[in-house]
């Protein structure tokens, strides 16, 4: 008989793995955190580049001047055409319909950045035409399917569109880490 | 001794001048005018070259013809890597571990010159004949505990050396004119240093009310156009004060 309390003690053990692994859910996740998500755009218009309506800034990125008009990349979404020449007032022109946008540069009337992993050239002489004039594709990692920085992130889900950037937010119940 | 400072400093001046107004505006050629981008950019043009950084390469395109560039040359210069500077025919690429220096006497292929390593961390880069301002932030994803401006000397391009650093709080971008530099230091302000005497960066003025992370200097307009947290703003330069003229968010 002297068996029995090691017996009973094996009975017990898996409950006791129950009880542990049932007071941590998610296997370490938490339930809300600052992450990571992804930005979809559909496959159709991901590679559509275009001038549109001023709109708000969102997520502000680099910055670029030239000629009194300032380029303000909207993370993944394209590029803020603002006029500066009164400083006091500065007034949004256009913006840049590019997903995936993370950089530009500028020469002449030609606009250089990224349109998610391609590198893109922007004919931006006349604003009410703004016109795609060369495309290079698949050349660059501007945007990988995996976020920037290290840390909980949203799982990418193919079923919402190609991603085309990544912003930080507060995520709920996140299961993928980098 | 006031005598010699009224010669010597203008002669600085002149120096300084002479070589920031280039690598402050970009640099031009005779068909290939270009603006300014901020110090957290990984592209730049240099003459009718387009130069881009990625986490571990530096690929150089030739603009000759503008909507078709061609990729010349693709460099692995290291890894983590975040910025890119050009200063005449210099390139200097700023890592998570090091400040990298290429030369692009031939604009095609870069060729590597020099670097100086630093504590790991976030670290973007300015620079002219002489010096090389290095900021580098610490934080989770940067590494490392440091949060300081460095202050390199880059005369012998070959072997830059460590010649001050300044603490900081949480530095980002980073931009100058001749004689005064702007740290971008985050929450912390935006902070004017006097550099007439370039290894001693003097502390002149905080600016706060914003979150900074980014600065262009117009020096034309005497406006500094700063990104900052939800937008950009534009501040007046006025010797070491700025006056915030407009921010832009809406």
């Amino acid at each position: 008989m002297k068996r029995t309390p090691t017996n009973s003690r094996w009975l017990i053990a898996p409950f006791l793995l129950l009880l542990i692994s049932s007071c941590r859910p998610n296997e370490g996740y938490p339930t809300q955190v600052d992450g990571w998500a992804p930005i979809y755009a559909s496959v159709d218009s991901v590679k559509k580049i275009e001038g549109v309506a001023a709109r708000s800034i969102e997520s502000g990125g680099k910055i670029y001047i030239k000629d009194n008009i300032l380029y303000q990349v909207e993370s993944g979404q394209g590029i803020h055409v603002i006029d500066y020449s009164t400083p006091e007032s500065p007034q949004k022109l256009k913006f840049i319909r590019c997903f995936g946008a993370q950089e530009l540069s500028i020469m002449d009337n030609n606009l250089y950045t990224n349109n998610v992993n391609d590198l893109v050239v922007i004919d931006i002489s006349d604003l009410n035409n703004i016109k795609l004039v060369g495309r290079k594709e698949n050349l660059l990692r501007m945007v990988s399917t995996a976020p920037p920085e290290s840390g909980y992130f949203e799982c990418p889900d193919k079923s919402k569109g190609e991603i085309v950037g990544w912003q930080q937010k507060l995520l709920h119940n996140p299961r993928c880490r980098k | 001794m006031k005598k010699i400072l009224y010669v010597f400093i203008p002669i600085l001046f002149t120096v300084l001048l002479a070589a920031c107004s280039k690598g402050n505006k970009g640099t031009e050629s005779a068909s290939g005018d270009t603006g300014q981008g901020g110090s957290l950019a990984r592209y730049t043009i240099a003459n009718q070259y387009l130069y881009m950084v990625d986490m571990r390469e530096l690929k150089a395109f030739s603009l000759a013809n503008p909507t078709d560039p061609v990729l010349t040359k693709t460099v692995q210069v290291g890894t983590d890597i975040e910025t890119i500077f050009v200063f005449e025919d210099k390139l200097f690429i700023g890592s998570r571990q090091a400040m990298y220096i290429y030369s692009i006497t031939n604009p095609s292929s870069p060729q590597y010159l020099g670097e100086a390593s630093h504590v790991r961390a976030c670290d973007p880069v300015i620079a002219n004949q002489d010096y090389a301002y290095v900021t580098v932030r610490s934080g989770t994803d940067c590494g490392g505990t440091t949060n300081a401006l460095y202050v390199y000397n880059v005369a012998n391009i070959l072997n830059p050396t460590q010649v001050n650093v300044i603490p900081m709080s949480s530095p980002y971008g980073l931009g100058k004119t001749d004689h005064v530099l702007y740290v971008c230091d985050g929450g912390n302000g935006l902070k004017v240093y006097d550099i007439t005497s370039p290894v001693y960066p003097s502390h002149k003025n905080t600016i706060n009310g914003e979150i900074f992370y980014d600065v262009i200097v117009d020096e034309a307009d005497d406006l500094l156009i700063c990104m900052v947290q939800g937008g950009t703003a534009i501040y007046r330069i006025n010797g070491y004060n700025l006056e915030k003229l407009a921010k832009i968010v809406n």
